[in-house]
């Protein structure tokens, strides 16, 4: 992650996060309930081969999570899906995509039901044991949102305010390491940390005054800066970047290997950092090859 | 919120309404069948009965659908998401109904089922004359009830990617940045499908206490 940091320039260090963490406790609970019943049972998800003999690849993509993954006028649509699209030209099978909530996706990854999960899944240090990451498809930095007549000019002055953010989330978490710096500087810390369900309800709360200030990826609060213009307005970083990478099933190295191709062609040919501008308003040009 | 917004919820209340529907349907009956088995102890199924609610019972429906959609292709049973969906409420709904049905069946008053057994009416014919008319009418405002819970349980399969009317909703603000709208138009649909259960249920309330005073 330090690597990354210093492989970008200075403008580019805009990276973008995703609600990391809800990675849900059902869906450890379900993983030891299908481990019990079934043990070491064939993986359903398909290796390489599998997936050329059928002729599709399964991809479960979000509905709730613009600008990456969301879902106008019934149809899929955003950064993720756009770049699927461009992969799937060069791929040798057809995509066949699937639109589930977030709560969903990566148990459908880890049990086989999808074959790749083309959302955007930070890659954390935790889940690096737990899948086969693509190489980044975007980076996500935690940063802070006000209402644009605030007076929080710098991320210390959010020292004995009000801060929300999405529950479970890693942007939670890094929000918690800041407040912690924050103490260790001396400082009173953050007066209260609000946590919800979902982002659009902390926006809300952020717009009628309950909060000071939300912390969301770069990428998201940019999008919604743009979206309702004159309300917010984007502070600064309160977290080191990390990758953001499509998942697949641990072990599924062929796949991850074909992907990849594909996707460093997209970085080759400039219709990655095209999706990028278009949906982040923002490139990564000095992505690595690998999430690792 | 435009006029698609508002389409693509009254779409989700569609499948949130057909959805509860056939897990009623398929629910309801089984439930009794479960009360029925507990009720006549019979031995072994009645034991196995207890466990089957008791199971259900402490199973968040969110969770017994992920258990139903992911776990379940690892024994070899590969549901689609609607079945899934509908396999997961029926469970859950079916659970609360044995109890609502048990608990009638307990009331019964022993006395009737005595008379009855002394007109020498088979066990059949007993129970279509005598103890189904009375429980039926006792479990209804329970089994209305839990109908409702039902359809406010129902957002649970969402997990399974079926866009049923929270979905729908959530899918509009999370676009428009604008949850609020969307939820009170999703909140609305819910009051109108709640209030169509439970005029149902007063219709056949009606119904059947002016079929007993013309008798």
């Amino acid at each position: 992650m330090s690597l990354t940091f210093k492989l970008m320039r200075p403008s580019t260090i805009v990276p973008l996060s995703r609600r990391a963490a809800l990675l849900p406790i059902s869906a450890i609970a379900l993983l030891a309930v299908a481990g019990l019943v079934a043990g070491p049972s064939p993986a359903r998800a398909g290796s390489l081969s599998e997936i050329k003999a059928r002729g599709y690849m399964t991809v479960a993509t979000e509905d709730d999570f613009r600008p990456f993954e969301f879902v106008e006028n019934g149809v899929a649509t955003g950064y993720d899906t756009e770049l699927l699209h461009e992969i799937g030209k060069s791929l040798p099978f057809k995509i066949q995509q699937t639109i589930i909530p977030w709560a969903g996706i990566l148990p459908g990854v880890t049990t086989g039901k999808y074959d790749i999960a083309a959302t955007g899944v930070l890659v954390t240090d935790v889940r690096k044991p737990a899948f086969e990451f693509s190489s980044p498809v975007a980076v996500s930095t935690t940063y802070y949102a006000t209402q644009a007549k605030s007076a929080i000019k710098s991320a210390s002055d959010l020292n004995g305010k009000t801060v929300g953010a999405q529950a479970g989330s890693a942007m939670l978490a890094n929000l918690k390491s800041f407040d912690a710096e924050l103490k260790a500087k001396g400082g009173p810390g953050i007066a209260k940390i609000v946590e919800y369900p979902s982002n659009p309800e902390a926006y809300q709360d952020l717009a009628i005054g309950r909060l000071d200030a939300v912390v969301n990826t770069e990428i998201n609060l940019r999008t919604l800066i743009k979206e309702r213009p004159g309300v917010f307005a984007l502070g600064q970083p309160v977290a080191k970047p990390v990758f953001i990478a499509w998942a697949m099933q641990k072990g599924n190295k062929e796949l991850a290997k074909l992907i990849d191709d594909a996707l460093m062609a997209t970085r080759k040919n400039g219709k990655m950092y095209e999706l990028q501008k278009k949906w982040f308003d923002t490139t990564f040009e000095d992505m690595p090859a690998t999430s690792d | 919120m435009t006029a698609h917004d508002y389409l693509s919820i009254v779409h989700g209340a569609l499948a949130t309404v057909s959805m509860s529907l056939v897990s009623i349907l398929f629910g309801v009956p089984i439930g009794l069948g479960l009360a029925l088995i507990r009720w006549s102890r019979l031995p072994f199924l009645d034991q196995a009965a207890a466990v089957y609610v008791s199971i259900i019972r402490t199973c968040p429906s969110v969770t017994l659908a992920l258990l139903i959609y992911f776990a379940l292709p690892e024994v070899g049973i590969s549901l689609d998401p609607v079945p899934a969906g509908i396999l997961t409420l029926t469970l859950s709904t079916s659970a609360f109904d044995t109890e609502i049905w048990r608990s009638a069946l307990i009331n019964f008053p022993r006395d009737q089922y005595d008379a009855a057994l002394s007109f020498g009416m088979r066990r059949g014919l007993r129970f279509r004359h005598v103890v189904l008319p009375q429980i039926v009418h006792g479990s209804l405002p329970a089994l209305v009830n839990e109908m409702t819970l039902l359809v406010k349980a129902s957002p649970a399969v969402a997990v399974l990617g079926i866009v049923e009317i929270t979905r729908a909703a959530i899918r509009v603000g999370a676009r428009t940045y604008d949850p609020l709208p969307p939820f009170i138009f999703a909140l609305v649909l819910y009051s109108l499908i709640v209030f169509a259960f439970v005029k149902t249920q007063r219709v056949i309330e009606r119904r059947v206490a002016q079929a007993g005073a013309s008798q």
